[in-house]
């Protein structure tokens, strides 16, 4: 069975200062937990892989969808939730999750679903600027649940949100992997091993990314 | 009740005039620098009985008063959004009502002095030579731009979410219909800098108009003219273009993150920019100029937009080396068009700017100067 996703000799600098460089990495299916020092480059990795920020090298979903001949394909198939997610003050939760829905794909009932056990659906046509830091971090991890991606990358999605959401959100990740659906999940507190069954875990590390 | 006024005056008319300094030094240099120090009084008196007698005349100083008042209003309700002064809300929300209206007058009426104190001299002058009626306009007029805002201020009080674009309107909207991604910049620029997109738009109205102007003078119309109006009119857009760059890189990372193939993201930025350029291609239909004309000036327009947006796709490109480059581009074009090559201009500019997006746009990410 090929490899979820598979990068090779990913490198990543910033100007001259090179923040990543990985020689190679394969995940199968599952969840991770990414781990790593502030700084470390947790964050640089996953935009990487979401296709956010340039790189060098190439990353390949499934065997045979790469970022660099396929990047349309490619996108579709992972979804970013940011740590700190920022979106232009006049849009509504509803312009962001139309604006998906149309590009990602998905079921529209299921996403409605979502959008009740995440609590969102009480401010979804207020603009953003009027959501608190919680709010938003509930909007974003909805994001990243729409579509039909196969892989999730989850920036630090614990902090912020009430423990309701964090139920929730324990339940879908839990949902999702069991439809086949890979996470990989960032997070400076610790994971709760008996909501979230680990894979592995990803330490980042002198600019590389080994599984433990 | 003193000590509050005092703390607010600080914050709101002493920021005001220091924030505005250069303007007023420039409209003091103009209303009692140009004029002899002997003859000042008689002149501005000439001034007022002027626009005092003559309707025409009142109405644009009337108009000039409003747009003050305009930058007055903007003023105090750009202090409630700055970071820093969200104490505002819950401290003057706690006021009285009528002590809080006390207050919101004392503010603006300390703001929008200047006008009071010319239109009450003016509006003496006109008491004094019976032109009873421009000089009730003036009061009534002044009166009126003293209390609207006020109004505004109460309004924006209590609900600090809601600026120039997100009143009751928007608020309908949002429900009914989704902003697609071609008009997030223009809603950025109505909602949080209408002033800037106001600038621009008033500068090219008044390019365009001269345009037109010396057109009629010097014997009629020519596409060679019109296109430098235009060119003036593009090269005017540049600072909306930092703008909108900073906005991308800010605020629309995600965009990135979505299945769209590039010339999905090429086409989104064009009609960014045909949508910017309505308005001067509006008015230059309504000054008639002929549909051929007016179909090589849009695509001058949009191809030059476009290059110069996707130069700034470059990694290093800073405000100061993308002027250059503009600058050399209409040169180049200028001469092209002086030669009746304009369609040619826009054959080279319109595909190097798809080639260059095409070849950036993935790659680019913001560039941060680390000297800086």
């Amino acid at each position: 069975m090929p490899a979820i996703i598979a990068l090779h000799k990913v490198q990543k600098s910033y100007q001259d200062f090179p923040v990543l460089d990985i020689a190679r990495l394969e995940l199968s299916p599952g969840i991770y937990w990414l781990q790593g020092e502030n700084g470390a480059g947790k964050t640089t990795c996953m935009k990487v892989m979401a296709g956010l920020i340039p790189f060098k090298g190439e990353i390949v979903l499934q065997g045979n969808v790469s970022s660099r001949q396929h990047p349309v394909q490619f996108r579709r198939l992972i979804n970013y939730a940011e740590a700190e997610p920022l979106y232009p003050s006049f849009l509504t939760g509803r312009d962001l999750l139309e604006l998906y829905l149309g590009t990602k794909g998905g079921d529209r009932e299921h996403i409605r679903q979502l959008v009740e056990r995440l609590g969102v659906k009480g401010y979804l046509h207020n603009p953003v600027s009027t959501y608190s830091s919680g709010m938003l971090k509930k909007l974003s991890l909805l994001l990243a649940f729409t579509g039909n991606p196969i892989l999730i990358l989850l920036d630090e999605p614990l902090i912020t949100i009430d423990t309701q959401a964090l139920a929730v959100l324990y339940d879908l990740i839990r949902e999702y992997s069991a439809k086949g659906v890979t996470f990989c999940i960032t997070s400076h507190q610790p994971l709760d091993q008996r909501e979230l069954p680990l894979s592995g875990t990803l330490r980042v590390a002198d600019k590389n990314i080994t599984l433990v | 009740m003193g000590r509050v006024t005092g703390i607010l005056q600080t914050i709101f008319v002493q920021r005001f005039y220091i924030q505005n300094t250069l303007f007023f030094l420039v409209l003091f240099y103009l209303l009692f620098g140009v004029v002899n120090g002997g003859n000042l009084v008689s002149y501005h008196r000439s001034l007022m009985m002027g626009f005092l007698g003559s309707l025409p005349f009142l109405l644009i100083v009337l108009a000039l008063w409003a747009l003050y008042g305009l930058k007055c209003a903007g003023f105090v309700l750009k202090t409630f959004q700055t970071q820093g002064f969200e104490f505002l809300y819950p401290t003057l929300g706690s006021l009285e009502k009528h002590r809080r209206m006390r207050l919101w007058l004392l503010i603006h009426c300390g703001i929008y002095l200047p006008v009071l104190v010319y239109g009450g001299v003016a509006a003496a002058v006109g008491i004094a030579h019976r032109l009873y009626v421009p000089a009730a306009l003036v009061v009534v007029f002044n009166v009126l731009m003293c209390l609207w805002p006020l109004a505004v201020y109460e309004r924006k009080l209590h609900h600090p979410d809601v600026n120039f674009f997100t009143g009751h309107l928007q608020r309908w909207l949002n429900r009914r219909f989704t902003k697609p991604p071609v008009l997030y910049f223009i809603y950025e620029l109505l909602s949080n800098y209408p002033r800037r997109i106001l600038g621009v738009k008033l500068a090219c109205a008044g390019i365009l108009w001269l345009t037109f102007y010396l057109l009629r003078e010097t014997g009629g119309f020519d596409i060679r003219g019109l296109a430098l109006g235009l060119m003036l009119c593009v090269i005017a857009h540049g600072q909306l273009m930092m703008q909108h760059r900073a906005f991308d890189d800010t605020y629309l990372g995600f965009l990135r993150q979505l299945p769209q193939p590039l010339w999905q993201h090429y086409l989104r930025l064009a009609g960014v920019y045909i949508l910017l350029f309505i308005p001067e291609m509006a008015m230059m239909a309504a000054n008639n100029i002929p549909p051929a004309a007016l179909l090589t000036c849009f695509a001058l327009a949009m191809s030059m937009l476009l290059l110069f947006r996707c130069l700034l796709y470059f990694p290093k490109m800073n405000a100061e080396i993308h002027m250059r480059y503009v600058l050399l581009s209409s040169f180049v074009t200028l001469f092209l068009v002086l030669g009746g090559y304009g369609w040619l201009a826009v054959a080279v500019m319109l595909p190097a700017s798809l080639a260059l997006f095409l070849y950036l746009f993935r790659s680019y990410e913001t560039y941060v100067d680390q000297e800086s």
